[in-house]
Parts: structure tokens; sequence; C-alpha cells
């Protein structure tokens, strides 16, 4: 491998990595708070994906206003499934993983016939290349990285300086002694479906003008997510973040040495290796 | 004193129907048959693990190293078939030790996140070794089963052998749960650390849940490579993986028949759907429906129909002190 060749992937592997965090960090979230895996983020990166094809590049309108719209649609979707799946579900961590399950297969499988049997593509938005350190990078795949790194600072801050955050917080560290100090449960976890909803959403928003769109994209950026937050520790955001950037620059960098299957099976034989000296992650904490 | 009398007779009446399918249907019941028998494997043989409170969503993976073992074998190097489904599914067992192994100390949601991501693994495994499984060519030209050196050619032999496996199997589960470790595992999915407080060794249990899983899902897939004789890596993903799962809540939890009810119900039901997306989308909903509104599966529809019909019709109810 050339160095421009390695440096060219690197950055690639940083915006893949801006992608799987902004996935992480929903499941982590979702996690930190109601111990539940959201198993249906794929079909929600699938969905954001699908509305920018529906409002850009269909319905004419300008990018951000689609990027935004996705945000919003999914992020009130996320609302709904709290209240009609997680909320009369009471809790139970095993239907509710299961009935996840199932909204992901429906979401997938009803995709065929409402979005058609072929592929879709979207223009892209930022056309052209730019020269970083004398190698050419699409500008497509740079602007992943500003954007997806406001978004992280966004939910920081928002976590760390509202009270709705600190709400989250609370709910987080001891759910019946948040509600006895007088946080609706039901609705900041709600709020939490629809964060983490959205931000599956801006993903696959951002991912849309640069691969093909079919109702099972999301399946593969789901399974990068999970190996992320084992690898970072489940309910941990500094472990999603830097987890998320380490598997990008490995499917990125082992990706254009080897291919794209075999940087998957090492990114798995690596975590099964953690997993026997680190059950918890790099940095996860037992329950 | 009915009880006693009732379940002989039910389980006469379903085995008697069984094996009355290839005299009354054609080859195409036949055929649906089997393979309702081949789901009722998997899905049996994920109760256990189900049982120990691992959400196991991997299943078809072990399914798949057992069907391309056998057919690799019988096919390249001519193993009569009962060697090579042994090997398979003695394959797709160890496999499953070296994975759940690691997996193992794991909480619940990790565990399941492993066996996803293993499902895309062996997937992407029988997919790029072209030289030996034909990627995504398919692997064709598998020999039918035989016994003792007789190949079963007709449809009818093929399915009597199922049935067989079932039946053996479905025995075998039954036993291992009414026995002293079916408890070990129910008391291990009650409360891990209580079975551990009392002297439970939880990791070797659960190891050997998991195994016995992997094993009858193997036995399964060798069947399935030597009765369908075409294999196709993505047949084993993540959809028939989320399937044997389903299998067990639509069923129900609560009772060794759920996943047997579950298996066969659905399977019969999505038939007229096969291969098109509406198959999924049925289950899904299916699914859906059985978690929201029958949290114990279709096994407590019975009683809750009954529940239902006495409320009516009694004034005063007072709660059976069965349920």
């Amino acid at each position: 491998m050339t160095p421009a060749l390695f440096v060219q992937s690197a950055i690639i592997g940083v915006s893949l990595g801006s992608i799987y965090i902004l996935m992480a960090l929903g499941l982590t979230l979702m996690f930190g708070m109601m111990h539940i895996i959201n198993f249906a983020h794929g079909a929600v990166y699938m969905l954001g994906a699908f509305v920018i094809y529906y409002v850009f590049f269909q319905g004419g309108m300008p990018y951000f206003v689609a990027f935004v719209a996705s945000m919003v649609l999914l992020g009130i979707f996320g609302y709904l499934v709290e209240r009609s799946i997680y909320r009369p579900i009471k809790g139970g961590i095993e239907p509710t993983l299961v009935a996840l399950l199932a909204l992901t297969t429906f979401l997938q499988a009803a995709g065929y016939p409402v979005f058609g049997q072929l592929d879709k593509h979207v223009p892209p938005v930022f056309p052209g290349t730019r020269n970083i350190l004398g190698v050419g990078i699409s500008i497509e795949r740079l602007m992943i990285i500003p954007v997806a790194a406001a978004l992280v600072i966004g939910l920081y801050l928002f976590i760390n300086n509202t009270r709705l955050g600190a709400a989250m917080r609370a709910i987080e560290q001891d759910k019946e002694a948040a509600a006895l100090q007088g946080v609706n449960v039901h609705v900041v976890n709600g709020l939490a479906f629809a964060i983490g909803f959205a931000l599956a959403a801006a993903s696959g928003a951002l991912m849309a003008p640069i691969f093909k769109l079919d109702p099972m994209m999301g399946e593969q950026p789901l399974l990068k997510a999970f190996i992320i937050i084992i690898l970072g520790g489940l309910g941990s955001i500094p472990g999603a973040i830097l987890g998320g950037l380490m598997l990008g620059l490995i499917d990125s960098i082992v990706a254009t040495a080897l291919g794209a299957e075999p940087a998957f099976l090492l990114s798995f034989v690596f975590i099964i290796m953690l997993l026997l000296f680190r059950p918890t992650g790099l940095f996860g904490y037992a329950s | 004193m009915r009880p006693k009398l009732g379940v002989p007779i039910v389980l006469a009446t379903v085995v008697g129907l069984a094996l009355l399918v290839p005299r009354f249907g054609g080859d195409y019941y036949v055929h649906v048959f089997a393979l309702v028998f081949t789901n009722v494997i998997l899905a049996a043989s994920l109760r256990p693990s189900l049982t120990c409170g691992q959400l196991n969503i991997g299943h078809s993976a072990f399914m798949s190293i057992g069907a391309y073992t056998s057919a690799l074998l019988a096919k390249n190097l001519a193993v009569p078939f009962e060697i090579s489904l042994v090997c398979g599914a003695l394959l797709a067992a160890a496999v499953g030790l070296a994975i759940g192994y690691p997996s193992l100390r794991l909480r619940g949601v990790y565990f399941a996140m492993v066996t996803v991501a293993f499902v895309e693994v062996i997937r992407l495994i029988a997919q790029l070794w072209v030289s030996l499984t034909r990627g995504m060519s398919g692997l064709s030209g598998i020999p039918k089963p035989s016994i003792l050196g007789m190949t079963l050619t007709t449809r009818a032999s093929q399915y009597y052998l199922v049935l067989g496996l079932t039946l053996v199997i479905l025995l075998v589960l039954w036993k291992l749960e009414h026995s002293r470790l079916g408890l070990i595992w129910k008391s291990i999915g009650l409360g891990d650390n209580l079975a551990q407080s009392l002297g439970v060794d939880i990791a070797r249990h659960k190891l050997l849940a998991f195994m016995l899983g992997c094993f009858f899902a193997g036995t399964a897939g060798a069947f399935y490579a030597h009765f369908i004789r075409f294999l196709f890596p993505p047949e084993f993903g993540f959809l028939m993986a989320t399937n044997i799962l389903v299998y067990n809540y639509v069923g129900g939890r609560g009772h060794f028949v759920g996943p047997v009810v579950g298996a066969t119900f659905l399977s019969l039901l999505s038939e007229p759907f096969r291969g098109s997306p509406y198959e999924t989308i049925f289950f899904s909903i299916a699914m859906l429906l059985t978690i929201l509104f029958l949290p114990g599966g279709l096994i407590t529809l019975p009683r809750k129909l009954a529940e239902l019909r006495w409320w009516r019709t009694a004034s005063s109810p007072t709660p059976s002190p069965a349920a």
C-alpha cells in the first residue's frame, strides 16, 4: 500500500467512522437508559436514506431541508415506537428485544413493495473532489465529518447542560429514584427513542448520496454499530466514539488492502478476542 | 385424571396424522411437512438456550455449518449419510463451544449481539470460500440421504426419515427438560445469581445448553442439505435466525410444546407466501401481535379463551388456581 493510498483510506476511514459513531451513539444512549438494544436501528438508517431519496431527489427540495425532515420524521417515529411497543411491554427486556427485531424485519420486508424492487440512487449533493495531503478525496465524504461532529457535540451539550439531559442522566443512574424526583420517565424514555432514531436517520441521510439504496441497506451499519458498542462498552458515549473511529479506520484501511468482507471478519475476530480478556468492552462497566 | 389420558391421546393422534401424510398428500405436502419438521427441530433446539436466559439470534449459523459439512463430506469424500450427518452436528457443536465460551460471560444483550454478528461471519465464510463451497453459485449435486447403504430416493422415505429424527430429538430434549439438568437451566433463567449462590456452575450449564442447541441445529441443517440438495449462503442469514426465535415466542415460552406449535403454525401459515417479501411481513406482524397481546404465546390461547367465556357466564369470577 502506497503512502498516498494509506492517507486516502485513513481519511475515508474517519468519514466512515463518523457514520458508525452516529449509529452507535443512539444505541448506547438507549441502552444506558432502558437496557435494551434497538435492533430496529438499521431499518431506521434505511428509512432515513429513503427520506432523502423522496424529499431531495424526487421532491426537489434542498438537501438541508431533506436532511432535517429525515431526522424529524424518524424522531417522531421513534417516539411512537416507544409509546406503542416499549411502553406496553413494561420494561421486559427480552420481549422488547424480540419486538424490535420483529419491527426491523417488518420494515425491511415492507420496503420492497413500498419502495420497489430496484436499487435507488441519489445524485451527489457535493460533487467534486478536494486535494488533501496530495490525495483526492470526494467532498461528499469529507462533508460527513463536520456534520457528524456537530451532531455529536450537540448531543453532548444537550445531555450535560439541559434539564431534559439531566433527566436522561438521572434515569440512567436509577430509574425509580428519578421518577420519585418528579422525572416523567415515560416522556424522557420517549425522548431517548426519538434522539436515537433521529441520529440513525442522520447517518442514513448522510450516506444516501454515496451508497445505493435498498431495504436491506441498514443491516451492515447495524452490525458495525453492534461491534462498536461491544468494543467500546455498552452505555458508554466515549466508548462509542472511540470504537466508531477504530472500526471506521479498520474498515477502510483493511478493506482497501484485502477487501470489504475480510475486514468484517477481522473486526469480528477482534471483538471475540477482546471479549475473552475484557468482557465489558474497553470503557464498559459491569452491571 | 383427564390430562393423564389426554396427553397420550393427543400425542398419538398427532404422530398418527404425521405418519399418514405421505399416504394421502401428494409430493407437495410431503415436501412442505418435511420442512416443517426441520423447523420444529430448529425451534425446539433453541429452547434450552432460551430457558437459560440466553437470547441466541444466531441459530441459523449452526444450521449452515451442519448443512455445509455434511453436504461436502458426502459429495466430495463419499462419506455415508449417517456419518456425515453426525459430523455436521458435531462440528456445529464444536463451533458453538468456540463462540459460546468467550460470549457466555457476557450479559444477555452482549450475547445477543455476538450471535447476530456470528450469523454474518458464517454467511461471509460460506460466500467467500468459493473453492470449497462454490460461494454464491450455490452448492449443488448433494447426494440424497441414505441409511445403511440404501439410498432414500422417494420423497416419502425422506419424509419418514425427518419425522423419525424430529421425534427422537424432541424426546431427548423433553427428557432433558424434565431432568435435573432441565431444572438447573430453568433456575439459571429465573435468576442466575441466585442459582450460582446455590452452587450451580452457571457458565458450564449455559454452555452445555448452547452446544446442545448447536448440535441439533447442525443435525437439522445436515438433513436439509441432503433433502433440498442445494445450498446457498444467504439462505442461512439473519432472517432465518430471526424466524427460529420467532417460532419460540409465537408458540410460547412457557411449555415444551411452545416451539413445536410455533414452528408448525407459522411454517404452514406462511407457506402460500414463501419466497416473497410478504412471508416476512406476515411473520413480523404475527410476532408483534403475539408479544403485545398474547405474551404467553399461542399455547396460552385456549386458556385465555376459556377464561374469557368463563368471565362472561359466571357472575362472580374467582381466579382458577391452575392459572
